[in-house]
């Protein structure tokens, strides 16, 4: 399939040109950035990422785990200390709160590591060290005979440089 | 309009890709993991040399016993205390630059977090180890994790010093997985720039970081919940620091006002060193155009407040023992500052509560080597404040029977002066390996600025 490859200067220009793209059905497409942009975040998907889920469960994980674990761990080695309850709930708050915290984090890490698809691997094909440094890249791929109208459109939106891969 | 051309015409018609380009930024701010400095290498050299000598003298205590390190009745909780909270301290401008003010969309802080970020890991790391130097027996530091045992046997999590153990060992990890999320694109960077060695080692720890819509979709959520949670947990842990204190009932601990008191000092400490470690590495790496006096000047900002802060709690400790009409605290506080402790009381106050109010001065504020000066000092009177609310209260407590004096002895000082070599052996080896400034939040001030125009 035909891939084009698209160099941007601004993020602006990628954002319009990833929002025409995406209206005229071309959504098999790929953005590289130097750095984080909203405009482009949101031209290419404005769904929230599923990040979130995996620290709501993270939190929610580690909130009941910590309670659990001080609970069973009281009433396993009961010490009657300063009159209170051997399975006291109000000192337990800080660590159930702490270990919230802290499985929501690795939670969270993980959410990272899956939606972003981040593992040691193989760069794609087309991602050129030029979007490490200041530039951005928009990869598209087309059909054959869509190929003029997606580098007209590439062009249209400041495309600086538009080349042809697996033609 | 004209119908589109063919596609075999297209293809004649496209420019092969350009010679990659770099952009300045990239290579202004990885330019000083590259290149021998001689500054740096004898920094570095140093700081191997103190921790060699305080993994020795420390070898010595274990094998002698903590009776060198001048432990004795009444005060059991000496310099090896008093170095674990400055050190947790520190770590909390790092946190609170990353991710308080990133919640706040303060953008200036996209010059100076990597930095803070990396004290604040080092920081902690060389925090963490205090508790086990000072158990003595560090073969037996596994007594503070609840582990199952034969004996039926669990930790009491009724106390203070177990809910530390929870709340360091959190804000250890939360700030390594928050550092580390934050270098992911840095590291890109380096490794499309890297050859040999390095760059295997950048591949493998960039996880195939492209940039990519949907990576920087993960990352910036991820950064937003990590920054959301890492804002209470930095507030928590000072505090759970603070309960070590105030959750018993010896005179000079046992108040309600220890949380916040703490978590300011603590920002107020790291706030400090952040510009202690920072100015020379502007001065000797060539980043004055990134790391400017306008961040410097926004850091005095949050000094004085802090600095505020900490003179107001120092006063209503004292109004309240003089209030309370409790003889113990009383005394407690009247020997504070005319007791044999004196110097790190009146230290004490004067670093932290008297001479940062210089920093009302805007001349001053921007002024890197008054700052420097400053806020050397500042470490130095937070490290006695510590001193001062430990070894005041423990050494004079109910029973003037069973007072004493507490002296340092050399073993501490060592071990002491070795922490400091540990945490700056860690932060120069980091200065060699990753960028000390972030580089993508830098390209996105400049690149927004390109665009839009204006100043950020």
């Amino acid at each position: 399939m035909p891939t084009l490859i698209s160099v941007f200067d601004l993020p602006g220009d990628v954002a319009s040109a990833v929002r025409k793209l995406k209206n005229r059905g071309f959504d098999d497409l790929t953005t590289y950035s130097p750095a984080p942009f909203e405009e482009i975040e949101l031209a290419e998907d404005v769904k929230p990422s599923s990040v979130r889920l995996f620290t709501l469960i993270g939190g929610l994980s580690g909130v009941f785990l910590g309670f659990l674990m001080q609970i069973w761990m009281s009433l396993e080695w009961p010490i009657k200390i300063a009159g209170k309850n051997f399975a006291s709930i109000p000192p337990y708050w800080i660590i159930g709160f702490e270990l919230t915290i802290l499985f929501a984090g690795v939670f969270t890490l993980l959410g990272l590591l899956m939606m972003g698809g981040l593992y040691p691997r193989p760069l794609d094909k087309h991602y050129c060290q030029r979007f490490s440094a200041e530039e951005f890249g928009v990869v598209v791929r087309c059909a054959e005979r869509d190929v003029a109208e997606v580098e007209a459109l590439m062009r249209g939106e400041s495309a600086k440089e538009v080349s042809l891969a697996d033609a | 309009m004209a119908p589109p051309p063919p596609a075999t015409a297209v293809v004649d018609t496209l420019r092969p890709t350009s010679v990659p380009r770099d952009s300045r930024i990239n290579v202004d701010i990885m330019a000083h993991t590259k290149g021998v400095q001689w500054p740096y290498f004898l920094a570095l050299g140093a700081a191997v040399f103190g921790v060699i000598q305080a993994v020795l003298v420390l070898a010595w205590q274990t094998y002698a016993g903590l009776g060198v390190a001048g432990y004795q009745a009444p005060v059991f909780w000496g310099v090896y205390i008093i170095t674990f909270v400055f050190w947790i301290g520190i770590g909390h401008a790092g946190t609170l630059i990353s991710a308080i003010l990133f919640l706040f969309r303060a953008k200036w802080r996209n010059a100076v977090n990597r930095g803070a970020e990396a004290m604040t890991v080092f920081a902690v790391l060389t925090a963490a180890l205090f508790p086990l130097i000072h158990i003595g027996r560090l073969w037996k530091f596994y007594f503070l994790l609840p582990y199952p045992n034969q004996r039926g046997l669990w930790v009491n999590f009724k106390s203070p010093l177990l809910w530390d153990v929870f709340a360091v060992n959190t804000y250890m990890l939360i700030s390594i997985i928050f550092f580390y999320v934050g270098l992911i694109p840095d590291i890109a960077v380096a490794r499309d720039r890297a050859t040999g060695f390095k760059k295997i080692v950048y591949t493998i720890l960039a996880l195939g970081w492209q940039g990519t819509g949907r990576q920087w979709k993960a990352h910036n959520r991820t950064v937003l919940h990590l920054s959301g949670l890492a804002t209470p947990l930095v507030l928590s842990v000072h505090s759970v620091v603070s309960w070590d204190f105030a959750m018993s009932i010896v005179p000079g601990w046992h108040a309600t006002i220890f949380a916040p008191y703490f978590v300011a000092g603590a920002v107020f400490g790291g706030f400090a060193m952040v510009i202690v470690v920072l100015i020379p590495v502007r001065r000797i790496f060539g980043l004055e155009a990134y790391l400017t006096d306008y961040h410097f000047e926004n850091m005095s900002r949050f000094i004085l407040l802090t600095s505020l802060i900490c003179g107001y709690a120092y006063g209503a400790e004292y109004f309240i023992a003089w209030y309370s009409a409790v003889e113990y605290e009383q005394t407690s506080f009247w020997l504070r500052a005319f007791g044999p402790y004196w110097f790190s009381a009146w230290c004490m106050i004067l670093f932290n509560a008297v001479f940062p109010q210089l920093l009302w001065f805007k001349r001053l504020r921007t002024n890197l080597p008054f700052l420097f000066v400053l806020c050397f000092l500042i470490n130095l009177g937070m490290w006695f404040e510590r001193y001062v609310i430990i070894i005041t209260s423990l050494s004079r407590e109910y029973i003037p029977a069973a007072w004493g004096l507490y002296i340092p002895s050399a073993v501490e000082l060592s071990v002491l002066a070795g922490s400091f070599c540990w945490f700056g052996m860690w932060f120069l080896l980091f200065l060699k390996i990753f960028p000390v400034i972030a580089i993508a939040e830098v390209k996105e001030l400049a690149i927004h600025e390109k665009e839009h125009g204006g100043a950020h």
